[in-house]
This record gives C-alpha cells, sequence and structure tokens, in this order.
C-alpha cells in the first residue's frame, strides 16, 4: 500500500472490529489524505464524515519546495498528517530462488494537538505497519499488518540516529545517516533481517523533491527516494533459512492531503533495469477512466541523473488481467509501457498473480520482471508495483 | 378395580381439603427454598463467571507484578526486544459513582491495537463517529454501559474524571463496565508508569510450553506468568465456601421439608389403613396398593413442586440482590446482578421436590402394602409394631450418631461435614420417638396431680406414636435447625465483636479517602506522615499497608505493620509464645499468619512460607498464628522494614493514632484536621465507628443467613400447624365418643389443646439439644473446614427460649381450628359419619 489507499474495507470479520474500527479510521484518514475532506467517496462515506471534523485544519501542506535537510528529514514530520517509509525489493539466494519483500512503516497524526501528558500511552501520533514477503518458487505471498501508537517506544521514527519502528519491525541506521540500513521483520514463520546501502545518490521527486498529485495548491507530498539500494541478509521461512542478494528501493514520502475527487486510484511502478536505470512512475486513475495529468515520474541514469517524466511521457497499456478469487477483484496482471522519448518498450508481468494484501485495506502490491527493449537493445529488470482501487464495480 | 381403586382414596382427600392443603404447603416450601437459593447461588455465579469474562476475556495467561502491578515499560520490551504479539496490557480497578454513592463500576483500560485477539465484547462499538481516534487522543473519552448515564463523573480516590461516552456498551452483561483508553485509566487510578497486568494468548501444546518456558526464563523476578483461569478460579474458590454454606442451609430446609412431606405421607397413609385394609380385604393386591399410594404421593409432590416452583422464583430474586451484596462485601465486585433462571436449578429443584415425596411416601406405602388385610383393619396391630420397631430404631439412631462422630474427626473436607451433619440429624430423628415416650413417662409423673385430662392427653401421644412420634421428629427437626443456625450466627458475631474490639485500640484511624472509594491502594503522602510525626499529642503510631500477594497460587493479604506496642495486644496469637514470635517478628526474618490461612494451607508455627517479593521468592518461617476473622482467605503479617526492603515499596495505605495519656482524643482529633487534613484529603475514624462499621458490614453478610433462618422457621410453624391439625382433625369420631360418654366442649377443647401443646413442647424441648448440637457442629467442624476460623460457642436464651415457645405457639394454632369444628358439630353426626 505505497500511499495512501482511498479504497474501502474489505468485508470484515467478526471479532476483529476492533482492528476492523482502527483500519476503518485509517481508510478514512486515507481517504482525507488523497481528498479534500468535504467530498465523500461513495466507498468511504460513513467514515470519510465521520473524519470530516479532523480533516486537513492545521496540519502543514505541501504548498512548495523546501530545502532538504538530511539526516533530519529521514525521521518524523508530525506536523504532517501522513508520512511513510516505504522499502521493497527482490532478492534472489545462491540457487537462484527468488524471493520479493515490502516493509512499510506509516505514521499518521491522529490530531493535531498534543494530548495531556498525563499518561505515558498518551499520543496523537499512530504507526501502521505492513510486512509482505513473496516466495516465487513456492509460488506463496504472505502479508501482516500491525498497528501501534507511538508511545512507550512500541512504535516510533527518529533521525538521529535513524530508527523507525513499530514493535519489532524496524528500520535502523547509523549514527549520522539512514544508509547504510538494517532492516528487521518477522512474524509467524517470516523473519527477515537485511543489509542495505546506497550506491545511487538519493532522488528528490517531482519539483526538487514537491510532488504534486492533483489540482489543489497544498494536494501534494514531499517525496524522495533511494532507488537502488544494494541488499543482503537473510530469510527465515517455515523453519528453513535463505541467505539472499539483491535490490531494495526505499520511498519516503509526507503529506497532509493528496488526492482530488476525480481521482480514483493509482498504479504505482518502481522498476530497476539491468542497464542501470531505475524507473519510477505513478499512473493516477480517473474516475472516468483514463490517466489523471498529475501522473508523473522519474528516469534514473547509473550514475544518478534523473529525467522527470510527466503524464505524455509515457505510454500505458494492460495486456491481461487476473481476478482474485479471494475479493474478485480484477486486477491488470500484465502491462506494456512505453517511453517513447527514451525510446523504451517493457512489458512487466507479476512474479506470481496473486500477490494480493489481503489486509483490513487491500490492495496488491508485488514483485514484477521486466522484458523489453531499450533503443532496440534487449533490456531485463525487476521491480515492485502497486495497484489499488480495482474493486470489482471499479473499471481500471 | 383401578378407577374405583383411584376413586376411593382421592375421595378421601377431596373430603380432607385442609389435609391436602397442607400437604401441598409443606412440600412448596421445602422446594422452594432451596430452588430460590439455589436460583440465587446460581445467578450470583453467573454474574460472577460474566464479571470475570469481561476483563480475562480469551487470554489464556497474564504476567502479574508486585503490589503496584507490571512497569509499563516491561510492556515494550515484551512487544519490541521479544517480539510477542499475542499480548495486550490492562488497567484495571474499581470507581465510585460520583452521583451514585456507593455504586462501584469496574474501568478497563485497555489499548485498542493489543485487544482484538482478546475481547469480543468490543464487537459492540460501532464504527461511526471516529470511536477509536477520540479514545486514543481525548482524554476524557470512553465506552460507557448503557446503564449508566453520560456523562459519568468517576470518583477514585481524590481523583475525580468526568468520562464523556464515545460509543457504548449496550450488551446487558456489560452493566457496570467502563471501557476506556489505557492511558485514561492509568490516570484515572494514579498507576502512571503501572499496568494492573499483560494479558497473553499462549497455545496449548509443545509450542505453548516453550513459550512459556522462555518467557519465564526471560521474566524479571518480581513479575510473574500464571495462568488467567487462576486468578480468577482463586477468586471464584473463595465465593465456593460462601455459596456451599447457602447450599447446605436450602438443604437443610430441604430436610425439614422432606420430614414435613414424610410426616405427612405417613399421616396420609395411616389414617386410612381401615381403608386400605377393607381394599385388600376386597382382593386389592399389594401392589397396587403400593402402587397407588406412591402415585398419589407423586400427585401431591408435583403440586408441591409447581407451586414451591413459583414460590422459588419470586423468592430466588429477592435473595440474589442479598447473595450479591454479600459477595460485594466480602469478596469482589459483580457487575452483573441480573436474576437469571438456571434451567439446571429448576430441574433440582423439581427433583429435589418430587424425589424427597417419593421417599418420604416410600415406607409408608411399603408398611400399607405389606401389613395383612386383617391387621391393618386393627389399630393396635400397628401401635405394636411401632413400640416394637423402637428398639431397632434406637440401635439405628446410635450407630448414624456414632457414625457422624467418626466422620467429624476423620475427615477433612467440607462435603464429609456436610455428610456427617445430615446423619446427626437423621440419627436424632430416629432417636425421636423414644424420647417423646420418656417425655410422656416424665410428664405423668409431673401431672399427676392436674387431673385425669391432662394424663390423658399425655398418654394419647404416647398411645399413637405412629402419628405423633414422626409428627415430633419432623418439628423437632425443623425447630432445631432454626436453634443450631440462629447459634452459630451468634457466636459468630460475639467472636467477631471481640476480635475487632481488641484489634481496634488506636484512637483515631486515619487513611486516604481515596480508599473509601475503592481505590484500596491508595497511599498517605510523605509529607502527610512527617507532619505526623511531628504532631503534638501523639503517644504512638501504627503504620499499615495492605497489598495482595500469592500464596501457593492463591491470593492472600500481605499487612507490611509497623506497630505501637498497645496494637499488638490485638492480635491474639492462637499458636506460638508471644514474646518469642514478636520478637521474631520485629526483626523482620518471620511473619504471623492469620489462622484461616494457617488452617487452609496447612501450616503450623515453624514451618515457612515462600513468597515472591520484588527481589525474587523469598522464604519467610511462621512465628505465630493470630485469630482473625479479617478475610477469610488468610492474612499475612511482616514487619514493614522486612517489607520496604523485599518489595521496595515505602507508601503507607494507613495510619492508627494513639493518643497520649493527657490528650483529649477529640482536640487531637481536631488538630490533626486542620494539619494533615490540609496536605490530602483523609479519613479519619475513632475506633468505635471501626468497630461498628464491621459489625454492620456482618449484619450485612449474614443477612442472607437470617433470612434463610425465617424460611425455616416459617416451615417448621407450617409444618407443625399442618400435622398437628391433621391429627386432631382425624381424631373426630374420638372426640364423638368422648363427647357421647359426658365430656363437655370445653373439656375436649382442653384437651385437644393439651395434646397439641404436649406435642410442640416436646418437639421444641428435644430441638434445643438436638439445635445446640447442631450448632457445635456447625461452628467447629462446618465453618472451620470452609472458612478457617475458630469461633466461640455462644449461646443466646433468647434462641433457646425461641424454639420450644414458637412451637407451642404453633401447636396451640394448630388445635383451634380441630376444636372450632368440633365444638360446633353434633356427636351424633360425627358418629355416623365414621
Amino acid at each position: 500500500m505505497r500511499r495512501y489507499l482511498s479504497g474501502s474495507p474489505a468485508p470484515l470479520r467478526q471479532g476483529m472490529l476492533w482492528t476492523a474500527l482502527a483500519l476503518l479510521v485509517l481508510a478514512g484518514l486515507t481517504y482525507c489524505a488523497l481528498h479534500p475532506a468535504s467530498v465523500p467517496l461513495p466507498a468511504a462515506t460513513p467514515v470519510g464524515s465521520a473524519l470530516g471534523g479532523i480533516a486537513n485544519a492545521g496540519f502543514q501542506r505541501a504548498y512548495e519546495p523546501r530545502p532538504f535537510v538530511f539526516p533530519e528529514d529521514h525521521g518524523a514530520h508530525p506536523d504532517f498528517r501522513n508520512e511513510w517509509w516505504y522499502v521493497t525489493g527482490n532478492l534472489m539466494d545462491d540457487q537462484g530462488r527468488r524471493f520479493g519483500y515490502q516493509l512499510t512503516l506509516f505514521r499518521i497524526a491522529l490530531s493535531l494537538n498534543a494530548p495531556p501528558p498525563d499518561s505515558a500511552w498518551r499520543s496523537n501520533q499512530l504507526f501502521m505497519g505492513h510486512f509482505a514477503v513473496t516466495d516465487v518458487a513456492g509460488k506463496r505471498h504472505y502479508g501482516f499488518e500491525r498497528f501501534s501508537r507511538a508511545a512507550l517506544g512500541l512504535a516510533g521514527a527518529q533521525a538521529v540516529p535513524f530508527r523507525v519502528w513499530l514493535e519489532d519491525w524496524s528500520l535502523t541506521g547509523t549514527a549520522s545517516d539512514a544508509l547504510p540500513l538494517r532492516l528487521q521483520a518477522r512474524q509467524d514463520e517470516v523473519a527477515i533481517d537485511l543489509n542495505l546501502r546506497a550506491v545511487k545518490p538519493l532522488v528528490l521527486q517531482g519539483d526538487r523533491g514537491l510532488s504534486q498529485k492533483s489540482a489543489e495548491p497544498g494536494n501534494a507530498s514531499y517525496y524522495y527516494s533511494y532507488t537502488r539500494l544494494p541488499t543482503a541478509g537473510t530469510l527465515n521461512l517455515g523453519g528453513r533459512r535463505f541467505n539472499l542478494t539483491g535490490y531494495s528501493w526505499l520511498d519516503r514520502e509526507w503529506s497532509t492531503s493528496a488526492l482530488g475527487p476525480e481521482q480514483s486510484g493509482w498504479d504505482w511502478f518502481a522498476l530497476q533495469l539491468d542497464d542501470g536505470r531505475d524507473l519510477m512512475f505513478y499512473r493516477l486513475r480517473r474516475q472516468g477512466g483514463g490517466m489523471d495529468t498529475h501522473s508523473s515520474g522519474v528516469l534514473v541514469a547509473t550514475d544518478g541523473s534523473v529525467r522527470r517524466l510527466g503524464h505524455t511521457d509515457v505510454e500505458i497499456k494492460v495486456l491481461d488481467t487476473w481476478i482474485s478469487p479471494y475479493s474478485s477483484d480484477r486486477y491488470p496482471s500484465r502491462w506494456a509501457m512505453r517511453l517513447p522519448g527514451e525510446n523504451l518498450d517493457l512489458i512487466i508481468t507479476p512474479r506470481l498473480p496473486d500477490q494480493e494484501m489481503r489486509l483490513q485495506v487491500r490492495y496488491w502490491e508485488g514483485a514484477v520482471t521486466v522484458e523489453g527493449k531499450a533503443g532496440g537493445k534487449p533490456v531485463n529488470g525487476q521491480g515492485y508495483l502497486e495497484m489499488t482501487r480495482y474493486e470489482a464495480l471499479a473499471s481500471p | 378395580m383401578k378407577p374405583l381403586l383411584w376413586r376411593s382414596l382421592l375421595r378421601h382427600l377431596i373430603r380432607h381439603p385442609w389435609q391436602l392443603v397442607l400437604s401441598v404447603l409443606g412440600i412448596a416450601l421445602g422446594v422452594a427454598v432451596v430452588l430460590a437459593v439455589d436460583l440465587a447461588n446460581a445467578s450470583a455465579r453467573r454474574g460472577f463467571a460474566l464479571s470475570m469474562e469481561q476483563v480475562t476475556g480469551r487470554a489464556t495467561h497474564r504476567i502479574v507484578g508486585g503490589p503496584q502491578g507490571v512497569p509499563e515499560a516491561f510492556y515494550t520490551r515484551l512487544r519490541v526486544d521479544l517480539g510477542w504479539r499475542e499480548a495486550a496490557p490492562v488497567v484495571t480497578g474499581y470507581a465510585a459513582l460520583a452521583d451514585q454513592p456507593g455504586q462501584l463500576v469496574q474501568v478497563l483500560g485497555v489499548d485498542a491495537f493489543a485487544e482484538a485477539p482478546f475481547r469480543s465484547h468490543l464487537d459492540g462499538v460501532s464504527t461511526a463517529g471516529g470511536t477509536l481516534t477520540a479514545l486514543l487522543t481525548e482524554p476524557d473519552a470512553a465506552l460507557l454501559p448503557s446503564n449508566v448515564g453520560q456523562p459519568a463523573t468517576l470518583q477514585a480516590g481524590d481523583r475525580r474524571l468526568t468520562l464523556r461516552a464515545v460509543g457504548q456498551l449496550d450488551a446487558a452483561i456489560l452493566a457496570g463496565l467502563i471501557i476506556t483508553d489505557i492511558g485514561t485509566a492509568q490516570a484515572l487510578f494514579g498507576k502512571q508508569g503501572w499496568l494492573s497486568h499483560i494479558d497473553l494468548l499462549i497455545p496449548p501444546g509443545a509450542t505453548g510450553a516453550q513459550a512459556i518456558n522462555d518467557l519465564e526464563k526471560w521474566l524479571p523476578p518480581d513479575l510473574k506468568l500464571e495462568p488467567a483461569a487462576a486468578r480468577n478460579q482463586a477468586t471464584a474458590d473463595l465465593s465456593a465456601a460462601f455459596s456451599l454454606n447457602l447450599t447446605a442451609m436450602s438443604l437443610l430446609a430441604l430436610l425439614v421439608g422432606m420430614f414435613l412431606i414424610y410426616n405427612t405421607m405417613t399421616f396420609a397413609v395411616v389414617q386410612r389403613r381401615a381403608l386400605l385394609g377393607r381394599l385388600r380385604a376386597l382382593g386389592v393386591s399389594r401392589r397396587e396398593i403400593f402402587t397407588v399410594v406412591l402415585s398419589e404421593a407423586l400427585l401431591l409432590g408435583l403440586a408441591g413442586t409447581l407451586l414451591g416452583g413459583l414460590l422459588g422464583l419470586w423468592l430466588g430474586s429477592t435473595l440474589v440482590h442479598l447473595v450479591t451484596r454479600t459477595i460485594n462485601d466480602l469478596y469482589y465486585v459483580v457487575s452483573v446482578r441480573d436474576f437469571s433462571i438456571a434451567p439446571l436449578s429448576l430441574i433440582k429443584g423439581a427433583g429435589l421436590g418430587l424425589l424427597a415425596t417419593l421417599a418420604a411416601a416410600w415406607l409408608p406405602a411399603l408398611e400399607a402394602a405389606d401389613a395383612p388385610p386383617a391387621a391393618t383393619l386393627s389399630r393396635a396391630y400397628l401401635e405394636s409394631r411401632w413400640r416394637a420397631a423402637l428398639p431397632r430404631l434406637n440401635l439405628a439412631g446410635l450407630t448414624l450418631l456414632g457414625l457422624s462422630g467418626l466422620l467429624f474427626k476423620l475427615s477433612y473436607g467440607l462435603a464429609a461435614g456436610f455428610l456427617g451433619l445430615f446423619l446427626m440429624l437423621l440419627a436424632c430423628a430416629l432417636l425421636t420417638p423414644s424420647a417423646v415416650i420418656l417425655l410422656v413417662r416424665l410428664n405423668q409423673q409431673l401431672t399427676a396431680w392436674s387431673g385425669p385430662l391432662a394424663r390423658m392427653a399425655t398418654r394419647d401421644v404416647a398411645r399413637h406414636l405412629s402419628r405423633t412420634g414422626v409428627a415430633v421428629a419432623a418439628l423437632m427437626i425443623a425447630f432445631s435447625a432454626t436453634v443450631g443456625v440462629g447459634v452459630m450466627v451468634d457466636s459468630f458475631r460475639s467472636g467477631v465483636s471481640l476480635w475487632i474490639n481488641d484489634l481496634v485500640n488506636a484512637d483515631i484511624y486515619i487513611a486516604p479517602l481515596a480508599q473509601e472509594s475503592g481505590a484500596s491502594g491508595a497511599s498517605l503522602r510523605p509529607d502527610v506522615l512527617v507532619e505526623l510525626r511531628a504532631t503534638p499529642g501523639i503517644a504512638a503510631l501504627s503504620l499499615y499497608r495492605r497489598v495482595e500477594v500469592t500464596l501457593n497460587g492463591k491470593p492472600v493479604q500481605l499487612l507490611a505493620l509497623e506497630l505501637a506496642p498497645a496494637a499488638r495486644a490485638g492480635y491474639h496469637l492462637l499458636a506460638g509464645q508471644p514474646r518469642a514470635a514478636w520478637q521474631a517478628f520485629e526483626t523482620g526474618t518471620a511473619v504471623i499468619v492469620s489462622e484461616p490461612l494457617a488452617y487452609r494451607h496447612q501450616l503450623r508455627v515453624g514451618d515457612a512460607i515462600t513468597l515472591n517479593t520484588a527481589s525474587g521468592p523469598r522464604a519467610f518461617p511462621i512465628a505465630g498464628i493470630f485469630l482473625d476473622y479479617g478475610s477469610e482467605h488468610g492474612r499475612i503479617l511482616l514487619n514493614r522494614r522486612a517489607y520496604e526492603r523485599d518489595w521496595r515499596d515505602a507508601t503507607v495505605g494507613s495510619v492508627a493514632v494513639y493518643a497520649a495519656p493527657d490528650e483529649a482524643v477529640a482536640v487531637l482529633r481536631q488538630r490533626l484536621e486542620t494539619g494533615i487534613g490540609r496536605l490530602q484529603p483523609l479519613v479519619m475514624r475513632s475506633n468505635r465507628s471501626i468497630q461498628e462499621y464491621t459489625l454492620a458490614i456482618f449484619d450485612r453478610t449474614f443477612t442472607i443467613t437470617s433470612v434463610l433462618r425465617l424460611l425455616a422457621i416459617a416451615v417448621a410453624f407450617v409444618g407443625v400447624l399442618s400435622a398437628l391439625m391433621a391429627l386432631q382433625l382425624e381424631r373426630a369420631r374420638e372426640f364423638a365418643v368422648l363427647r357421647a360418654t359426658g365430656m363437655t366442649a370445653g373439656e375436649i377443647g382442653r384437651l385437644v389443646s393439651l395434646q397439641t401443646g404436649f406435642m410442640g413442647f416436646a418437639a421444641g424441648l428435644l430441638a434445643i439439644p438436638v439445635g445446640l448440637l447442631l450448632a457445635a457442629v456447625l461452628i467447629f467442624v462446618i465453618n472451620r473446614r470452609a472458612f478457617g476460623w475458630t469461633l466461640p460457642f455462644q449461646v443466646d436464651p433468647w434462641i433457646i427460649i425461641q424454639a420450644p415457645a414458637l412451637a407451642v405457639l404453633a401447636a396451640l394454632l394448630a388445635g383451634l381450628y380441630p376444636i372450632w369444628r368440633m365444638t360446633r358439630s353434633n356427636p351424633a353426626q360425627a358418629l355416623r359419619s365414621e
């Protein structure tokens, strides 16, 4: 769930209602993050109206480019409503067995005002975590979520020394920087422990880090990425231990509001090509279908130099779809992406069709392979893809 | 033949409607009492279970700590360092509703994100309105039960907090439970930094065992992992003894009821012996007689059970309040006070009513069927058979008496104690006919001068032993039960009264006001203590701190004491050499334990108990055992310095002040109120008011017992009335003969009064020794086994006089109607009618 979902929650199981409650609120927050609070979306109406009261008022918004200061900006920005540390990666063991992983830690401000300091449990900051592992050979996808208030050391984010954690899911940097980064997460029979280091400089997305998501001023985020992070570490899966190497990708984004009412969902590509280039592109979909003009991306060269991509620079076509047997949502399962200006033609295929995150808020996020041609020469690659709001009724 | 047989027997009942009504009433009363008590018990138990479920949920284990609870930082370590997922922190406590003083509610402070696996009752929470955000971010947000108006102002100690409903818990079972965020609960109870406990979900089997093993290795010494059920079980155990006592009371009522039923049935059969004999002579088989008599009993039993069932439901709904109130006073707050009709209780009540009736009718039916046809026609045959059976009855009675004695001597359990009790009562009932004959003989000597009428009256009683013997035995049992229970409660009360008067011997007792509203852990502020020590006019101080600790898995109270010399006199040592015991106590190496604790855990002076201190388990030898009614589960006295050392807790819960010899208590109190009273809201009490308060609580606790005793008296009263009335009504023909031979109506009235009066008196008189025996068993066997208390045996003469007086009164009343009927009837007609 890269960027907040405005999707309606899956049908809730009895007994999970409490979590569901939390999630509904989150879904609502998500919705508010992406839409002006005053405009309800049918799927999210009850929550949207419920949360209208704590909408954007008072929170800072992203109106214009700002100077980024590191390592401070690796830490939390509590005056903005939402923030995330989003890590994905494609890894492989010595036998060539492939795995994908995702660890996302979200910070959500519940209110602007700090609660009274009469108990260490009080906090207006909430953390949500999503953790997934795709076992390609085993044809299995594991997805987990958890929540905690940012209090008592249960969850939190700090810049120096860099650490973002939600219980025992954590991203730990060094005293001076986020990278090299140690990523640890475990739940049930799945545990990963990885070391990530940077080979390319940090990329400021959008206009010097200001990523405009819709027309209204302030409907934007501050957004930077590390697009290629050589990664090594271990994965424990049901008692088996794998030594893995590969590449990861870190996205950092914080905002208070983003999408407009006319936008229905998005497809978010983070691709690493074996010619050394990295491509990020998010396609914002419009209510009636088609690509929104605020869709945008970057192409990062081997040396780290960046070319911005607008919505006219990229052509995207869905070649095939897959219907989730669990949710009946119909997701694209094969894409053609063309960047005419770069002479780049790519076919993007999920490593497993079913990498649906069946959490309280449902979406598809998973490892993909890339095949195609760059300037007439074959190029391959890998990456991660996020697709949201593909409910059976909504058209892609 | 069959319908005719039925009609002939039923006709009798219809022609004697009084008898019919009285037998049904006797059965109904017995059933009603048993059912009512059982329903009240079951409701209270259900309330308890639901109250527990609200808090425990699906937790299998919990981590508990010392007196203050579990440090919250430990929870973070559990989740973050150990990665333990299925864990939920809980801060819970009781608070008073400010607008309904005395009404306690339980506040359950939870972390919403950890709750889902544990407590499903949050399912009722509405998703609308941003409930979760409000709970997390607004310090006055709460989920309130529907029976609490909103906003609800809570008083926990000297803290007051008004909670606003952001959602409602409207399920009926959640009455009295308020859910807040854990931070709000901490602020309300002043438990910042602490958790009441941490709930855990550990799967059964090898994985779970491994998890427990790992966790235990990792736990700091002052924290403990225990099964969630253990604490609930321990709390439930506390009430088990109480509810067993209630059950025993109801069984006693049933026993009385059974005797009454037995009396009714015997009488119904005996009275129709001539008819039965005639039927036998006409060719009705024994089997048929037996069947029809039992069937009749069954019909009566059915009618009585139905009536008793209705009566029992009504009575039970009244009793349940008394029962829960007692439980609340003694043990814990039951937040569910609904009267629920447990099907099992209904089945039990119905079964008992029917079976008791059948059992009571069995012997008379057998006897009626067995008698040779000719003999049944002869009254003399029956009476002579009864007389011949007397030695056997006596032998059986004495054997049972011996058996019950052996049971008391050899057994240990409570159930065996009750068995012995019932055997003993049965034995006394069996010995009663002989005792009646003895009384008649004695009376013959005494009444030699009082004329033929009195002699006639008493000899008649002996002559009709087949009827009178059973009746007197039944009445005797009924009244002995009231005597026994009365003496027991009285002895108990005087024991408690003596104990509290000795124990509370300081002049002024000071505690934080907070303790008044459920915050039993509230403490005196350090500056209050400093100021107190500097206040002039004080001879000595005793400092108290009461905390709950666990001994062999059961919660017990630990009292950390710094005692003024005079305060020691309040603790009566039952075992242990006082001087040596107090010396050992003062060094802080040994403890003094209460009698119930020693009894329950089978401890003697010299044994050691192991307590889980803040620095790990530590063994304390027992230097003495003291008399204590303060807690049935036991208390441990520990020197304050030792407590501070081992539990690292320097707080003082309350203080006892001894005024200097020349200081007026009222003046000192005034000085304290203006001095330390301005530092912290405090309650100051005189020793007198504490003593009175204690006895008031005692009386409240035993309200239920008194009610049951009154019920038993009512049953006995109705029993006497019905038994004797029936007896006299049956003699209409006899009286007619007497009238015909020249006796006046007045003389016969006197004869009847003398006779019933004598029987009532005999029953009342015999009830005294049996009642005292019963009281002794209740005090020395039952209560000791249930609670571990030694009670003094104290007899209030009023209770002793009460039994025969009531019995005679009931007996005389019983004679009124037969006399009235007889004087109005024409002797000739009465003679003809037979």
